[in-house]
């Protein structure tokens, strides 16, 4: 049977040409040109669902995305802040010859996210790094890489929603850093939900500590969260050490 | 473009009607025979909604593009199965082999439908008539129902196989004026149609006398594609000379292959090849011919047309089909043409569905032949019915497969279930699979909100401790012995549990004692600001997800 011809619609997310790949509308501040910029490297240490929010973005504008090395990736949770299952492409266990599969997916899709199994050599990240401005992607490294254009991670986290053996979790507030090299040089923070109580991501109040008690352990998630005017601000590692999710 | 425009050739379309449901009620019943008059209320389900359904679900107002629920609220006594096009494939060889009684070259548009050249075997047979209402009578006498169209082309023919209650025979030349009443939703394209019912055109003639050099502005290749179906020609011109010897690929397994699975990989990589040898030249196939040797000296080859153009993937899964369908005593030689035979190849799809080897002592040789050619308008189709991914991508999965496995790149499909683990199905690139589980059911039992973004494929192995480090316990009706404390992970040291909640007990597969289990989960945060999935089972405890 004719079976049409529409399948040329989900190709990409723009022309190489265009120079950027979106990102979620609340975490635009975080990036100096407001999207991921193609050819280039974004670093996030630490939180998985960072990573996939990052990419959630261009996904869900058509992009395809390569994972390597992440067997434990939580699928649902990427669809829940915005990542297409269908455009996913995943090698869970690429072994030694991970910077050959991380190359060829960068051949193919527009965003690839790697967690490379151990510090890559130098001439391997050389090799990398020059695929990536060929083929005009973006690399996502759930960890470290020296010289990444860009480095994203999260500097303070509390989870709302459960009490003392009651309750459930509802939503994360975090303060997301970002800095790096040339036009991002200059840091940039944003409190976000992540993921939301729908298991999206969302712009927060900024603050931890202002949260009383009884949201902590009931259910509701507060809409509009007192912020703690002391607390927001530059005194991030007195933060990290204040956070706690109080238990009642 | 001037080649070849000469009207098609007669072409004899054989179809047989909702055959997903026939292949999957001979599933249920376990052998060919008596399938059509079988009055059962079958519905094959693909992504939760009908896609083909029994007459007697029809009856009872099951239609396709229901859903499950929808569809078993008309019908209470239906059975509802999976769609399984490697099942579909497999019954098909059973018509497949009727067939070719007939005439030996028979091609397969996909299961269900095949078709071949009436030239020959009308003369022989005595006429187009005749040959079509042989045909019928030798399916019949197998327990298939089909109908029969004779038209100048493949698309003319296919409707005329659907048109009338068992097809039509158009006469030569006739083929222009059958197609002129026929609506544009014949063309299958939805987009298309529904483009030109706007403009006012409503009939394959009106869209026939447009000006073809318009349709091709306005509607781009496909639309030029779907104007020469419309006029009675061939969808594609032909390429005039067939170089099918050299652009011929093959491969061979010393010693041979005894499983099918290395074979199908081997297909997708000599599928490469061709296409390779096939884009030099500004060429692309419709039809492949795909052959294999057996290792006591069988052949079995096939005739595989796609009107999107075939991948090689698509050729790979054709191979796949292929090797399932292949009888184990009877080749396409038909060395034997007994009265057993429905029933050996009956036996042999139940053999292929449930283990992977070829049966037929290994695989010696692999070939592909491209079989028409036509000139390459940069366009490809994977499978039918699937998120096709596009052609870069394509490559580049492949090329991974190629390194790591087949089973290496894989594509997550979001099923049903309770545990965070069993909620997602990963299907290798290329294949199509139903998730495990339907995921549009409520999972009592399951946890609500956030999904974890990290889910371990091993749980870990924990230490839940009260604050007197005891292991806390969960009692048969989910008591707990104290408040949960701290967390360990593995060897770890202990973190402080800041928040829990739980147990949320679930009991899974009671029904049956070797399965059956039941766990406990909890969700919990640790002074480290980490939320974590944790289930206790049999005592023992362990970390099924964490939220970072």
């Amino acid at each position: 049977m004719y079976s049409g011809s529409s399948q040329v619609a989900v190709a990409s997310a723009g022309e190489p040409g265009d120079g950027l790949l979106p990102v979620l509308p609340p975490l635009t501040d975080l990036f100096p040109h407001g999207g991921l910029r193609r050819g280039s490297v974004v670093a996030v240490p630490g939180s998985g669902l960072l990573s996939l929010a990052i990419a959630a973005g261009a996904s869900a504008a058509g992009a395809w995305c390569g994972v390597v090395g992440l067997p434990e990736l939580g699928v649902r949770s990427a669809a829940g802040v915005g990542v297409d299952p269908t455009r996913l492409l995943l090698v869970s266990d690429p072994g030694q010859r991970w910077p050959q599969v991380a190359a060829a997916l960068l051949d193919g899709c527009d965003l690839v996210l790697i967690r490379p199994p151990a510090r890559p050599a130098t001439h391997v990240q050389r090799h990398i790094e020059a695929t990536l401005r060929r083929a005009g992607g973006v690399l996502v490294v759930a960890g470290d890489w020296p010289g990444a254009q860009a480095r994203l991670w999260v500097a303070a986290q509390q989870w709302v929603g459960l009490g003392a053996g009651h309750g459930r979790l509802m939503g994360r507030r975090v303060q997301v850093l970002a800095n790096g090299r040339g036009a991002a040089t200059r840091p940039a923070q944003r409190w976000l939900w992540l993921p939301g109580p729908d298991g999206g991501v969302a712009a927060a109040n900024p603050g931890i500590g202002g949260l009383a008690g009884s949201v902590l352990a009931g259910s509701a998630l507060p809409r509009s969260a007192p912020a703690g005017p002391g607390v927001a601000g530059p005194g991030l590692t007195g933060l990290q050490r204040e956070m706690t999710v109080r238990a009642g | 473009m001037t080649v070849a425009d000469a009207p098609p050739r007669r072409v004899l379309v054989i179809w047989c009607p909702d055959w997903p449901v026939v292949a999957a009620a001979t599933d249920v019943a376990g052998a060919g025979a008596d399938v059509a008059g079988a009055d059962v209320a079958l519905a094959v389900l693909d992504a939760g909604r009908v896609v083909a359904c029994s007459a007697s679900a029809r009856r009872a107002g099951v239609r396709r593009g229901q859903r499950v629920r929808e569809a078993q609220h008309h019908c209470p006594g239906l059975i509802a199965m999976p769609r399984d096009e490697g099942r579909e494939a497999r019954a098909f060889e059973q018509v497949l082999a009727v067939v070719e009684e007939f005439c030996p070259r028979v091609e397969v548009t996909r299961p269900g439908l095949c078709a071949l050249g009436v030239r020959g075997p009308a003369r022989y047979f005595g006429g187009e008539e005749a040959l079509a209402g042989r045909l019928t009578a030798a399916l019949a006498g197998r327990g298939f129902g089909c109908r029969i169209g004779i038209a100048d082309g493949l698309f003319a023919a296919e409707l005329a196989a659907r048109d009338g209650r068992a097809g039509v025979v158009v006469p030569p030349g006739g083929t222009p004026r059958f197609l002129a009443d026929q609506p544009v939703a014949a063309l299958g394209s939805a987009d298309l149609a529904d483009l030109l019912i706007r403009l006012g055109i409503r009939t394959l003639g009106e869209f026939a006398a447009l000006p073809a050099a318009g349709a091709a502005d306005r509607f781009g290749v496909p639309g030029s594609v779907a104007h020469r179906l419309a006029r009675g020609l061939e969808p594609r011109p032909l390429a005039t000379r067939v170089p099918s010897a050299e652009l011929s690929v093959a491969i061979e397994f010393d010693p041979p292959a005894p499983q099918s699975e290395p074979v199908i990989f081997a297909a997708k990589g000599l599928a490469e090849r061709m296409h390779a040898g096939l884009r030099d030249r500004g060429l692309a196939c419709v039809r492949v011919e795909i052959t294999v040797a057996s290792a006591d000296g069988r052949l079995s080859s096939r005739l595989w047309r796609h009107d999107g153009l075939l991948s090689a993937l698509a050729v790979a899964e054709r191979a796949r089909w292929q090797l399932d369908g292949w009888p184990p005593v009877t080749g396409t030689g038909r060395a034997t043409a007994g009265a057993g035979e429905a029933g050996d190849a009956a036996i042999a799809g139940a053999d292929g569905m449930g283990d992977a080897t070829t049966g037929v002592g290994g695989i010696t040789m692999l070939r592909l032949v491209p079989d028409q050619l036509v000139p390459d308008h940069g366009h490809q189709l994977g499978l039918w019915g699937e998120t096709q991914a596009g052609e870069r991508v394509t490559r580049a999965a492949v090329r991974v497969q190629a390194m790591l496995g087949h089973e290496a790149v894989t594509q997550p499909v979001i099923s049903g279930g309770r545990g965070p683990a069993e909620q997602v199905t990963l299907v290798p690139f290329g294949d199509a699979r139903p998730p495990r589980l339907p995921p549009d059911r409520p999972w009592p039992g399951s946890i609500p909100g956030p999904a974890p973004a990290t889910v371990y494929p091993d749980p870990l192995p924990a230490r839940v401790t009260d604050v007197s480090g005891e292991t806390v316990t969960v009692t048969g009706r989910a008591a707990l012995s104290a408040a949960p404390a701290w967390l360990a992970a593995g060897a770890a040291p202990p973190l402080t549990v800041i928040a829990w909640a739980g147990p949320w007990p679930v009991t899974e597969w009671w029904w049956e004692p070797a399965k059956a289990r039941r766990r406990a989960r909890f969700q919990m945060v640790t002074d480290d600001s980490t939320a974590w999935l944790v289930a206790v089972q049999d005592g023992r405890w362990s970390i099924e997800a964490s939220y970072d």
